[in-house]
């Protein structure tokens, strides 16, 4: 197999995880500062 | 709601950008497969000079209003720039020990970059070093209107006016004309604008952390 295809599959794989934590870390903030507003 | 869109438009853009930068052939065939990565070293750096800018930028605004939301806005574009500077410092080391032998050799565009992390690392002793609020503030931003100054003379004219093994051609050839060929291109600046994306999304998120943050001192 093509060490190119492999490269570009674990960027992709680094890319995605990155991106659904920083997701998650949105989505975490957005709570938090909901709350923080009802306190 | 444009900005739930802008979300899945950068996960798609930057995937694309990815698949093509390795689907393609390489972009300098002389220099080989480690060309490709012009692809996101650049794209690092470009994002240095546009996060020190708004540092600068959002600094004079500060000392304008002297709101605090600005001053942590551009502690916060200063953390951004510091981490895409380190980025494209640590990738053109990578690539330096392909194509130079070693990862560092203080070449004038290695140094230069060296220079530039010290000067943003100096921004945040200095922020560190005052405890009271408002003094902080304007004197963290009149060091970062000061420190951008050097930008453009580290970054643009210090590499081009001294030797170095950089390439310096790869985007802008010497007749002022692109050096590269349409499909490079076009994955060159898809890269840019979807890195300058992700900047916009990264900055967008951090300051909703410093605003909710200043919001619970009662600062803001």
């Amino acid at each position: 197999m093509n060490h190119n295809y492999v490269v570009m599959v674990v960027v992709l794989l680094v890319w995605a995880a990155l991106f659904f934590y920083l997701l998650r870390l949105e989505k975490k903030i957005d709570k938090l500062i909901k709350e923080t507003r009802k306190d | 709601m444009y900005i739930k869109w802008m979300r899945w438009l950068l996960l798609i853009w930057l995937s694309a950008v990815i698949v093509f930068a390795f689907v393609q052939p390489a972009p300098q065939q002389q220099i080989g497969e480690t060309s490709r990565i012009i692809y996101f070293h650049v794209p690092c750096a470009w994002l240095c000079v546009l996060a020190f800018f708004m540092t600068a930028l959002l600094s004079v605004r500060y000392l304008l209003k002297k709101d605090m939301t600005l001053d942590a806005k551009a502690s916060l574009s200063a953390q951004l720039g510091l981490l895409f500077c380190l980025l494209a410092t640590v990738s053109g080391a990578i690539w330096a020990r392909f194509a130079w032998g070693a990862f560092w050799n203080w070449d004038p565009r290695q140094t230069s970059i060296f220079l530039q992390l010290l000067i943003y690392f100096a921004y945040f002793s200095l922020r560190g070093s005052i405890g009271e609020t408002e003094k902080r503030a304007t004197f963290s931003s009149a060091y970062a209107i000061l420190a951008f100054l050097t930008v453009p003379f580290l970054i643009f004219i210090v590499p081009r006016i001294t030797p170095s093994l950089h390439p310096s051609d790869t985007v802008i050839g010497k007749e002022q004309k692109f050096n590269m060929g349409p499909v490079v291109r076009w994955i060159f600046f898809s890269s840019l604008a979807g890195f300058t994306l992700l900047y916009y999304y990264l900055y967008r998120l951090g300051a909703k952390i410093k605003v909710a943050e200043l919001n619970r001192k009662g600062m803001a």
